[in-house]
């Protein structure tokens, strides 16, 4: 099984996998910067199990360029200054030719200017705020209107909502992304006092008066709808109050942009039943490459685990880096780079994922229904849609744009037609 | 829309005749997308179809769809009711509701209608079901119309009150019918009556309803239009900024819009001739000042609009009138409703305010649960324990791991209670053996063994449990929330939560004050040579008083896991809080916690209703509060006087 | 004065000559020579240590010394990385925006470039205002005073409403917590303007200099750190040498005593309280230009915790067992939980050092604690005492 679906994902390679890897100088090394200790653990360690099966899959498979891939795994244990200090040791020490890693905005940014410094190059995997560009990053998460604006979107359209409750934790990609949909609400004309924003701690557990104030914003008669970019552990409280004041999916809904199949397992999710969430991949997408990845992932590490939108994230990114390194003949970062643009791979939700110039990947928008089962009954799913780098729903940025390929450009002024900078602004 | 096919439903009853004889699934098929892929907008059709059919399998179909039973069959593309069976599904034929196959699950396609299409679903069942039989779909009728409320609904529902045979759901019937009259009904005096009658009503539906026909708009005229019903009438500078007024003036085209400093930038740089742009050298438009007197240069050239001044700004706000009127034309109307809903509001003023005032009982009972152990063991001991908060976490473990055993959540909460006291107790007692004992006169070196035993115990409990929230499951009779009225409500875990606070602080006050153990431990706290003199162990009062600090703080845990969740790092986040609560309400005294935890619970609350936006603030500012309480009364709330006293 | 102070204090010569020589090999074995045998990773972690071993020896002289626990320190540490971080953004964004704003046909405005600034630096944390807190964030001269005013300020009106209640003990460490709980709390907020959750990050480019490599700014860095750490060592050292020395650790042992010597015990403790949170400052302020990022997490109560125990550990009331003790501890942590220890089989069970490395510091912790409250620090008497 296993073995049938690497050929699969790696048809491109057919031609070179035969060949034996004996003549190789050195192995090819990929390095997996993800917090395996701290907070984060939970979250990445899955991403590092999820990097080792894809190795392990590709070399099964032949390896690439003759080379049989080594993965280089180091831990910055969720503490974010040591994202630089890893990245470092991780290009200059142990000379890996990629790096696959981080979760969270801020730990990619202590990163940043490490990759750029020494060229090096990233994916990061996970849905962020977008308003950054970097030539060294190849964002495979959602930007924002690959996520929060489609389920935006939903709750208009579908579901008639027309006052907003954001509810976040106070960081950054909350922050930034209720900005961009205060924005964009009132672009949709919803009026701005109808529009309630709210910032609570990580880890928060007391629900009970911003429960209240939700429900008392129906007081006018208009239908209210949750946007929640509430993380991890807050969200367990924040369902149980909102069960506990008797509230259901059909009176409020809530669309959680942070919640997915990890978060859900193992936890009692009958008050969560009906709730939304918005994310790029579903366990519960059908189709047959995601039916052998499931199986897959589970024989590697038990029938109890799960898969979850980052996970796809990698796999896409993984496979697109082998075959533009096969198509480049190197593994020379600005050569992998150049044939990154325009690489194609299937979804496991099906159709195809695109690379973009602007180091984003077009990729389809999937709703989806929780059910009891701590799964997700998909309810919506759009074609594929490119992710921006900068929102153009807040006025900064819409004038901004990213291009690596033709501008060579990530923070391009469309209006002065000029480049604001090479770098990244972190 | 629904007006519309009510009509036609109308129509269709009264003439069964006329309606051709045509099978459910040839109506499906000629929407196959629709009904495949529902959207709230398009759905519509399918529906008005449907019931234009006047077909008796509509019914059943339309349940069945809204419950997400309804499938097509890849090979031929018809519709099927499904019930599914493992991984093979079994299908029923949507005309004649007969068994037809059994097919595996890859051979359909489910119809997964969403939220909104579940209730427009529910509206076309509204006809069907207002007058069912059973009483879950009268239910299920009258929550449909709760939720979009129409004109065309108020006539059925009206008709249907009569003949409900479910007292309950008659008052529910009538209530809404109310509520539809206060908006929809023909005279106004109908409407009037319905809006009085609902002014006693504070719950959230009144209060939309009473808003929806408030509804209002601003205007700006250069005088009051006559036809209006005005709702209030605006002046600039007071009720709203003269920059905002100027902006609906720009917005109703009664006067030039500003010119932005991002205009003048963009004109003069379309404008520049040579080095030169109006006059100026472009090298020295770097200020405002100098754009300004270029761009004028431009304007009087009449190359460019001309700027708006502050004086032309002002004579354009005095010669109109901003405005804000009623959709509503009928003064009696809006005014009936206006004086119900202040009526209401004030209510729900006071509502609020106590609705409040729980929440900031229930925030104080869980500090004062999270920091009564503390009390004892900083308090009345004065050793300082950093691993108290890992005390409760390892009782909220102990609560999770019970019921992996003990499916039966009310059962396993009963042995979870005792048995995290008893864990707790050991690690407590063996804590005090082995480390607190032999640092009694370091206190500040407690504190760092504590800690250094605090990051163990934490880091042990990942390395079991890996660092996901556990779940702690309150039984059902927990669940559930204490209405006192639609604004005030409190869950009921909240409530047990408040009674084991009680209980606690009843029983501590009883171990300290009436049993021989607590003469000991006070004796033992106030002199221990002179207790150990008289035949009391000190040794011994120690070890059972830490135990029985520790103990409680178990117990706890248990109920801080069931409101919130279960972590690693649960204790982390209540040890400061917990220590401040105790030195805030002064150290030594249980009362003293008590009062340290009301305060800071009920300040907490009032700073979040403050700035209800930004729940971090009022933490934030909450312990700012606290260091400069502490600065100003360093012996806390209630201080000890005396001996007791000297530290 | 100064020769006789070092001559009765061999110990402050000691270090300072060992202090020396390992910058001189560290920097002779790094990228910058062309040796390369220490990576610039390493001389980044190296430096940083140094950083933390100045903090530490404020830490010893407030605690080890004085007597007053302070679990709020790495507050004033923060802060000096938050006010030389400030100036590092905004120089750096500057130039940035200096030099796209040129491309265009008219000269921006001063209002243009700030808005330009302040967009790039808060563009990516949801605003674009300059808040008031950046007012001289274009100065590094001022920036550099801020370093040293804004720990020196707080902990100068903290202290003296501290000490002037009797505040003492196990209450003031406690509020010392909650002082810096507040701190990374209000930090944490986005609407702090200073980039709430991700803090000010690219702080190792330093404006000006883009065209140095990171190997000669680490090495830089390193030895700006060695010789505040000497300078601090020498500082402390006569402080706590002199009479007022001796005040501050009768202060320690029983501060009523001293107070009925007519000593104003509260001006000496907050002299010392105020010092070393200068100190810390200036230890943030070399520190979080090579770290590279700091945020709100920097300055969790935790990390003050952790201060404790090196200075704990290393041995308190000798500065040197404060350097031992913060080098040490946090040089072996990042070894355990880079992954650098080798994982221990036991046949049932193996053992990660990145899972059970914490357990082990926190039940070793106790030991000392029970066992050596004279700490690593100790054992130096063992050596010097033996002889005699």
């Amino acid at each position: 099984m296993t073995k049938n679906f690497s050929t699969l994902v790696t048809a491109a390679l057919l031609g070179s996998a035969t060949m034996a890897a004996a003549d190789c100088a050195a192995p090819i090394k990929v390095g997996v910067l993800h917090s395996l200790s701290g907070t984060m653990a939970i979250s990445e360690t899955t991403l590092k199990d999820t990097m080792e099966l894809l190795i392990e899959e590709q070399n099964a498979a032949g390896g690439l360029l003759d080379c049989q891939i080594e993965a280089v795994v180091v831990d910055p244990a969720s503490d974010w200054p040591l994202f630089a200090e890893k990245a470092r040791e991780l290009l200059t020490v142990q000379e890996v030719d990629v790096i696959f890693g981080s979760w969270t905005s801020v730990s990619r940014k202590s990163a940043l200017p490490v990759l750029e410094e020494l060229n090096g190059l990233m994916f990061y995997p996970v849905q962020y705020e977008g308003e950054e560009s970097s030539k060294n990053v190849f964002y495979t998460g959602a930007a924002p209107n690959q996520q929060a604006i489609p389920a935006t979107d939903y709750f208009l359209e579908e579901l008639g909502v027309e006052k907003f409750a954001l509810l976040g934790t106070d960081y950054v990609y909350p922050r930034t992304t209720n900005n961009i949909l205060e924005s964009y609400l009132q672009d949709q004309g919803i009026a701005a006092e109808d529009i309630f924003v709210n910032y609570t701690p990580f880890g928060h557990s007391d629900w009970a008066t911003i429960v209240a104030d939700v429900v008392a914003l129906g007081e006018d008669g208009k239908q209210v709808g949750v946007i929640s970019t509430i993380n991890g552990d807050a969200n367990i409280g924040f369902y149980k109050e909102l069960a506990a004041a008797g509230v259901s999916a059909d009176d409020i809904p809530v669309v959680a942009f942070s919640v997915g199949e990890e978060e859900l397992s193992g936890l009692d999710t009958s008050d969560l039943v009906g709730h939304l969430a918005a994310w790029n991949y579903f366990q519960s997408a059908e189709s047959d490459l995601n039916d052998e990845w499931v199986a897959a992932w589970k024989a590697k590490m038990g029938d109890e685990r799960v898969t979850n939108d980052p996970m796809e994230a990698h796999f896409i990114g993984f496979n697109m880096w082998v075959n533009a390194v096969t198509e480049a003949g190197t593994t020379d970062v600005d050569a992998v780079r150049e044939a990154m643009y325009g690489q194609e791979f299937p979804n496991l939700t099906g159709g195809t994922a695109v690379m973009l110039p602007n180091h984003h990947l077009a990729k389809p928008v999937l709703i989806g229904e929780i059910t009891a089962d701590g799964q997700f009954d998909i309810i919506s799913q759009t074609e594929e849609v490119p992710g921006d780098a900068w929102t153009d729903f807040l006025p900064e940025s819409a004038v901004l744009t990213s291009d690596w390929k033709d501008l060579g450009c990530g923070m391009y002024n469309t209006e002065t037609e000029t480049c604001v900078q090479l770098t990244s602004n972190y | 829309m629904l007006r519309i096919f009510l009509l036609a439903l109308a129509m269709c009853l009264m003439t069964p005749a006329m309606v051709t004889a045509q099978s459910l699934q040839s109506l499906l098929q000629t929407h196959a997308e629709e009904v495949l892929k529902p959207g709230r907008r398009t759905v519509g059709v399918v529906l008005d179809d449907l019931v234009d059919s006047g077909l008796p399998q509509a019914l059943p179909f339309l349940e069945a769809w809204r419950d997400r039973a309804i499938v097509q069959r890849t090979s031929d593309g018809l519709f099927f009711r499904a019930e599914e069976t493992g991984d093979e599904v079994a299908l029923f034929d949507l005309d004649s509701g007969e068994a037809v196959a059994t097919v595996p699950e890859d051979d359909v396609t489910e119809s997964r209608p969403n939220g909104g299409v579940r209730r427009a679903i529910g509206d076309a069942l509204v006809q069907f079901q207002l007058s069912d039989p059973d009483i879950e779909r009268r239910r299920a009728a009258v929550e449909a119309i709760a939720r979009s409320m129409d004109a065309s609904q108020l006539a059925p529902l009206q008709a249907s009150i009569e003949g409900e045979p479910d007292t309950d759901l008659q008052q529910i019937k009538t209530r809404l019918a109310g509520m539809l009259g206060a908006q929809f009904s023909e005279t106004t005096e109908d409407r009037i009556a319905a809006i009085e009658a609902l002014s006693g009503d504070l719950s959230v539906d009144v209060r939309a309803v009473l808003n929806r026909i408030l509804s209002t708009d601003t205007g700006v005229a250069s005088a009051v239009p006559e036809d209006a019903n005005i709702a209030a009438i605006l002046i600039p500078g007071v009720d709203l900024t003269e920059a905002e007024a100027y902006d609906q003036l720009v917005a109703a085209e009664l006067a030039p819009p500003l010119i932005t400093a991002a205009y003048i930038r963009a004109e003069l740089e379309a404008n520049i001739e040579g080095a030169f742009v109006g006059g100026q050298p472009v090298a020295k438009l770097n200020t405002d000042a100098n754009r300004e007197i270029a761009y004028d240069a431009l304007a009087d050239a009449g190359i460019v609009p001309p700027r708006v001044t502050p004086t032309q700004q002002s004579e354009a706000l005095d010669a109109h009138v901003f405005f804000v009127s009623y959709a509503e034309p009928d003064t009696a109307i809006t005014d009936a409703a206006r004086s119900a809903l202040d009526a209401i509001e004030t209510r729900v003023g006071f509502s609020q305010a106590a609705d409040l005032g729980l929440d900031a009982l229930s925030l104080a009972s869980i500090y004062f649960l999270a920091a009564i152990g503390l009390a004892i063991t900083f308090g009345v001991m004065g050793v300082i324990n950093m691993a108290h908060g890992e005390f409760i976490m390892m009782g909220a473990y102990t609560g999770f791991v019970v019921q992996q055993f003990v499916p039966d959540y009310t059962l396993s909460i009963l042995i979870a209670l005792p048995l995290a006291f008893a864990i707790t107790f050991g690690a407590g007692v063996a804590m005090e053996r082995l480390v607190i004992r032999h640092l009694y006169h370091r206190p500040l070196e407690t504190l760092l063994a504590t800690f250094g035993i605090s990051i163990a115990l934490q880091q042990l409990a990942k390395n079991i449990f890996g660092t996901q929230a556990r779940p702690l499951t309150s039984p059902e009779w927990l669940d559930g929330a204490w209405v006192l009225n639609d604004v005030i409500a409190i869950s009921y875990i909240r409530i047990a939560i408040f009674v084991l606070a009680l209980i606690f602080l009843a029983l501590i006050l009883f171990v300290l004050k009436r049993t021989r153990l607590g003469l000991e431990v006070r004796a033992v706290t106030q002199n221990p040579g002179m207790a150990a003199s008289m035949g009391i162990n000190p040794d011994r009062i120690n070890m059972l008083t830490f135990g029985f600090g520790s103990g409680i703080a178990g117990i706890a845990g248990v109920a801080i896991g069931l409101y919130a969740k279960v972590t690693s790092e649960m204790g982390a986040d209540y040890i400061v809080q917990s220590f401040m609560t105790v030195v805030v309400g002064g150290v030594g005294n249980v009362w003293g916690t008590l009062a340290g935890a009301s305060l800071i619970g009920f300040l907490q609350k009032g700073i979040e209703w403050l700035n209800p936006s930004n729940t971090l603030a009022a933490q934030t500012y909450m312990i700012l509060f606290i260091i400069l309480f502490i600065q100003f009364r360093p012996k806390g709330i209630v201080a000890l006087k005396g001996r007791a006293a000297a530290d | 004065m100064r020769r006789s102070f070092l001559i009765e204090n061999p110990s402050v010569m000691w270090f300072l000559a060992g202090l020396g020589l390992f910058t001189v090999v560290v920097t002779l074995m790094s990228e910058v020579t062309g040796v390369g045998l220490i990576s610039t990773s390493f001389v980044k972690t190296l430096g940083k240590t140094l950083c933390l071993c100045l903090i530490a020896i404020a830490m010893d002289v407030v605690w080890g010394y004085c007597g007053i626990l302070s679990l709020g320190h790495f507050a004033f540490f923060g802060i000096g990385g938050y006010a030389i971080g400030m100036w590092l953004m905004y120089a750096r964004t500057e130039i940035v925006v200096l030099e796209s704003l040129s491309g265009q046909a008219i000269p921006p405005t001063s209002q243009e470039i700030s808005d330009a600034i302040g967009n790039q630096i808060f563009g990516v944390v949801g605003s674009s205002e300059f808040p008031l807190i950046w007012a001289f964030a274009d100065s590094l001269f001022l920036q550099l005073v801020m370093v040293i005013l804004i720990p020196g300020l707080l902990a100068l009106v903290f202290g003296w409403l501290a000490f002037r209640s009797r505040v003492t003990g196990v209450y003031l460490s406690i509020l010392t917590q909650a002082m810096t709980l507040a701190l990374s709390l209000y930090l944490f907020q986005n609407d702090s303007g200073l980039r709430g959750n991700n803090g000010l990050s690219g702080l190792q480019n330093i404006p000006g200099y883009e065209g140095v490599s990171q190997a000669t700014i680490s090495i830089i860095f390193f030895i700006a750190s060695a010789i505040a750490l000497g300078a601090g060592y020498v500082f402390f050292a006569w402080v706590v040498s002199g009479k007022m020395g001796s005040v501050i650790k009768g202060i320690r042992d029983n501060e009523a005593r001293v107070r009925f010597l007519g000593y104003h015990v509260e001006s000496y403790k907050l002299f010392i309280f105020t010092i070393t949170a200068v100190v810390s400052g200036i230890a943030g302020a070399l520190y979080y230009p090579q770290a590279g990022i700091i945020n709100p997490g920097e300055i969790a109560p935790i990390a003050s915790i952790y201060l404790a125990v090196w200075v704990a550990i290393g041995g308190r009331g000798r500065l040197y067992g404060a350097v031992i003790g913060a080098a040490f501890v946090s040089l072996v942590s990042s070894w355990f939980t880079g992954g650098g220890a080798p994982n221990v089989d036991l046949g049932f069970y193996t053992i990660q050092w990145t899972d059970w490395w914490l357990i082990v510091l926190g039940l070793s912790f106790v030991a000392v604690t029970l066992f050596f409250p004279k700490g690593i620090g100790g054992l130096f008497d063992y050596l010097v005492r033996k002889p005699s």
